[in-house]
């Protein structure tokens, strides 16, 4: 049976038992090499098959999952599903949503065509490695790789929706291991590509390099309060980690601060935040979401005022709105709400204004998972950096934290530049953002 | 769940194109899963997960495929795929399989297969909420799970192993939110094992409840926590994920045979305090990170890593050892038949010691006491670490004075172990589940009180 076939076996059976359902397909194949000290560490091949489905009878909703695509098995699912939903509470706002008809990406766009021998991605890492292996106080290289997918989702429901899409993944990195004397750095530089031949191994050597070289003497600064820019990485993982302030899942569950804060200025009136899933150009790209709704750019703060939450249809209805096509739900998990590719509008800061005078740029964050609260916007976290002066790098800076309030600092941005940056997965498109007054331990 | 035929002309086949090891990890992971939100079920899943691992080595090179299909065909032809840069004529001839059934370390009783006992486990949850808002009207809510999981593994490899084993993984959990109206703030608890849900006749709900509940509140009424360099108490079980960060990974040959490790040229050496002894232990019987066999079927082990500061083991897989020259440790391990095994930790611990808590915090100027930490991450080339503080406490002048919150411990791995000047007695194990290189596999992390001379505290005062 192919995936339709398949899909049309299981969605009769759920409506046999008088239910509704919605059933995700997730494929794909993957190639993954690793290298170590010039030698081929890890060459591994990959191919996944999935179903993930969610039933509702009665007001209470089931799920369950099979990676095993025999008749019996995918039977068994829906039996599963269907008997889970019976210990489930009723959940009048949770329904399959109306959605119908076909949806499907464009391959040429997501999926260009690209064949690159086995051969060729072998001497991409091998040079990758090799070329920073080779260079002044390069100890090893701990991390080197390559990885080339295609991933693909279909959305099937029992009310005739039919949605498709198909995305391949290229990406290459690598991590070196830096030592001089008794001191040491690890740093490393991620690129990611719908084309093996978009990716440049020299531009990942000589980017992993220069952080390398660029950190290793740094020293800790004095505790105070600084000015601080994160670059567009540690920007993403910033706003990234507190994005649940934009759930309206969270909200219904009571742990999102924001649930009264509609139309509220929760931030400088300069800040345009938004979620764009249709540029193509980003790796959050999507044409729908897990319910199978057609996605749509999202204004989340517009001049510093929260202007939406986003929502699934479940939360829609929870709170008398249309969804915002923001279902996430993977074959293993429940129905959820996440963003997909968040866009911040560039300001109208020059470079002058924006690095004027001291301020300290971020380029390193740890502890990201353990350190943040996103219910109370509290964090702590790990950093590197350069202290900088007029665009200048003054000293690298190392072993300091920075600590803070997020939604506090939203408040408390003194300047926003004036180009965009995606992040290294290019997973979002933001400016530098120039916050001020954050408290810095060295 | 792999007709040994099958495996038999695949092993061979692999052989055949010039590997030296060739192995099939057959994998079926029945998965159930509750979840509450406060007084109501959240949601019931379940799930099977199915695949067949295949790793050829080809000297420290190794080559990994997986698919959910179980006919020959498609075995061999992620081997061809896998070997076609590797082709060479065979230099090893594969050994007949000899079937041997582990000893069970780790009796389960109440598995999946017997019953999934939903019913039992909305019970729990609902208890332990209950027993949470019983606490005070400023715990908001509660979220509740009960993870039951049953991995059944076979494996066959080249050499001549076929065995297999049944692990039954549960893991009950709450998390408490409490609120003043303005601020908000979490605390939890959770118990697991390596058994099944008769788990349940040792653990307590209203307990499990009560402690959520507490450490929600102690946390709303915390202060800005100082930042800078100090003295810091952690608390035992869960403050054993120092050293799990800070120096475990780093004992791992995935890290040492890269030289990514700092330890890995110091076996012998002091690397710790004396005052610290840690072991990494897969044999403790029904604890979390316990298995009879590794994930490359070789019986697992205690290994004794730091014996009075000084480093005397690795933990070692197969390529570890390989690429080392330590002996394996039965510590090969990984998430799923999704990973390639890598040597990974199982329970992990700090030995005790006769330090009294009184001690510890009277012997402190200005620092923290952190009875209970969060998560956290290391980088293993450097050791450079950080990890959250779950409940902590500013002490100044011997007195323990305030809670804090938002503070980070950061440093690094070499530094730390030779910062630890005084262990207790309160010995204690807590699960976690530790993401690395093979996946996220079930690790405890314990230790007693102990004291760290001088750490990095990130605080946001």
């Amino acid at each position: 049976m192919n995936q339709e076939e398949s899909a049309a076996v299981v969605l009769e059976r759920v409506k046999q038992a008088g239910a509704e359902g919605d059933l995700i397909i997730d494929e794909g194949e993957s190639l993954t090499l690793k290298t170590r000290e010039g030698e081929l560490e890890e060459h591994k091949v990959s191919s996944l098959l999935i179903f993930g489905l969610r039933v509702v009878k009665d007001d209470r909703v089931g799920t369950a999952y099979s990676e095993a695509s025999d008749a019996d098995a995918l039977a068994s699912m829906v039996d599963q599903a269907l008997l889970n939903a019976t210990f489930a509470k009723v959940e009048p706002d949770e329904k399959i949503a109306g959605n119908s008809g076909q949806l499907r990406t464009d391959d040429n766009v997501l999926c260009p065509s690209d064949t690159p021998t086995i051969d060729d991605k072998i001497l991409f890492v091998q040079s990758m490695e090799n070329e920073l292996a080779a260079k002044d106080k390069i100890k090893n290289v701990p991390s080197n790789g390559l990885s080339d997918g295609i991933n693909q989702r279909h959305v099937f429901t029992t009310g005739g929706l039919c949605a498709s899409t198909k995305q391949r993944h290229c990406s290459a990195a690598s991590f070196a291991l830096m030592e001089e004397g008794d001191k040491n750095v690890m740093e490393g530089v991620v690129r990611v590509s719908r084309q093996f031949s978009d990716l440049n191994y020299q531009e990942i050597v000589e980017g992993t390099y220069d952080r390398c070289l660029s950190l290793l003497d740094g020293t800790a600064i004095p505790t105070k309060h600084y000015d601080v820019i994160f670059d567009e990485d540690n920007q993403t993982s910033l706003f990234g980690i507190f994005s649940s302030m934009f759930s309206a899942q969270s909200a219904k569950d009571g742990v999102n601060p924001m649930r009264d804060k509609i139309g509220e200025q929760i931030a400088d009136t300069r800040l345009n935040l938004s979620d764009q899933p249709l540029l193509t150009d980003g790796f959050g790209y999507a044409l729908f979401d897990a319910e199978g709704t057609a996605t749509k750019t999202t204004p989340l703060i517009v001049e510093g005022q929260l202007r939406t939450l986003v929502h699934n249809s479940a939360t829609a209805t929870h709170f008398d709105v249309i969804t915002t096509g923001h279902a996430s739900r993977s074959p293993k998990s429940t129905l959820g709400v996440s963003l997909h590719q968040m866009h911040i509008d560039k300001g109208t800061d020059s470079p002058s204004s924006l690095f004027a005078r001291e301020y300290l740029l971020i380029t390193d964050l740890s502890g990201l998972h353990s350190g943040a609260n996103p219910i109370s916007g509290q964090f702590s976290f790990g950093a590197s950096g350069y202290l900088m002066k007029e665009g200048e790098r003054i000293q690298p800076v190392r072993n300091i934290t920075v600590a803070g309030n997020f939604y506090d600092m939203l408040k408390k941005i003194s300047a926003i530049g004036d180009e965009l940056y995606w992040d290294q997965y290019r997973g979002s498109l933001m400016p530098r953002i120039r916050f001020s007054d954050v408290a810095i331990s060295g | 769940m792999l007709d040994s035929r099958i495996s038999d002309s695949v092993v061979d086949y692999a052989i055949s194109l010039g590997a030296d090891f060739a192995e099939l990890f057959i994998e079926r992971n029945q998965v159930s899963t509750v979840a509450t939100l406060s007084n109501e079920v959240q949601a019931v899943r379940s799930g099977i997960d199915f695949g067949i691992g295949i790793r050829l080595v080809y000297g420290f090179k190794v080559l990994y495929g997986y698919t959910n299909k179980t006919n020959e065909q498609e075995l061999k032809r992620i081997i061809t795929e896998l070997a076609t840069k590797d082709l060479r004529d065979p230099i090893t001839q594969k050994v007949n399989f000899d079937y041997r059934q582990p000893t069970d370390h780790h009796p389960a009783v109440e598995t999946l297969t017997v019953d999934a006992g939903i019913e039992s486990k909305i019970a729990y949850l609902l208890a332990a909420d209950q027993s949470a808002r019983a606490a005070s009207n400023m715990i908001s809510q509660t979220s509740g799970s009960c993870l039951q999981r049953e991995q059944h593994i076979e494996l066959f490899n080249s050499e001549g192993l076929h065995t297999e084993d049944t692990r039954n993984y549960i893991r009950a959990s709450l998390t408490a939110y409490a609120s003043d109206g303005g601020e908000q703030a979490t605390g939890s608890w959770n118990d697991g094992g390596l058994r099944g849900w008769e788990i349940k006749d040792d653990i307590n709900a209203e307990k499990t409840g009560e402690e959520a509940a507490r450490q929600a509140l102690v946390n709303l009424s915390a202060k800005a926590c100082p930042s800078g360099r100090m003295p810091v108490v952690l608390g035992n079980g869960f403050g054993g994920v120092i050293f799990h960060e800070a120096c475990g990974h780093l004992l791992e040959t995935t890290a040492v045979a890269k030289k990514a490790s700092v330890f890995h040229d110091q076996m012998g050496e002091m690397i710790a305090s004396p005052v610290v002894s840690a072991v990494d232990d897969g044999t403790m019987s029904n604890e979390w990170g316990s298995i009879n066999i590794d994930d490359e079927g070789l019986e697992t082990q205690r290994t004794q890593l730091i014996k009075d500061g000084k480093l005397t083991n690795f933990l070692a897989d197969r390529i570890g050892a390989a690429q080392t020259g330590y002996e394996r440790t039965g510590s090969g391990r990984r998430q799923s038949y999704h990973f390639a095994p890598a040597s990974r930790m199982r329970n992990t611990f700090i030995e005790p010691g006769d330090a009294e808590l009184d001690d510890m915090i009277s012997s402190i100027d200005k620092g923290i006491y952190a009875p209970h930490m969060g998560g956290g991450s290391v980088q293993p080339g450097t050791g450079e670490f950080n990890f959250a503080v779950q409940e902590g406490y500013y002490v100044e002048n011997g007195k323990i004075q305030h809670p804090v919150k938002a503070a980070t411990l950061i440093s690094t791995g070499p530094a730390v172990l030779k910062e630890i000047s005084m262990i207790g007695k309160d010995f204690s194990l807590a699960c976690g589940m530790c993401g690395s290189v093979s996946g996220a596999v079930p690790t405890t992390v314990g230790q007693a009180t102990l004291k760290v001379d001088d750490i990095l505290v990130g605080g946001n005062a």
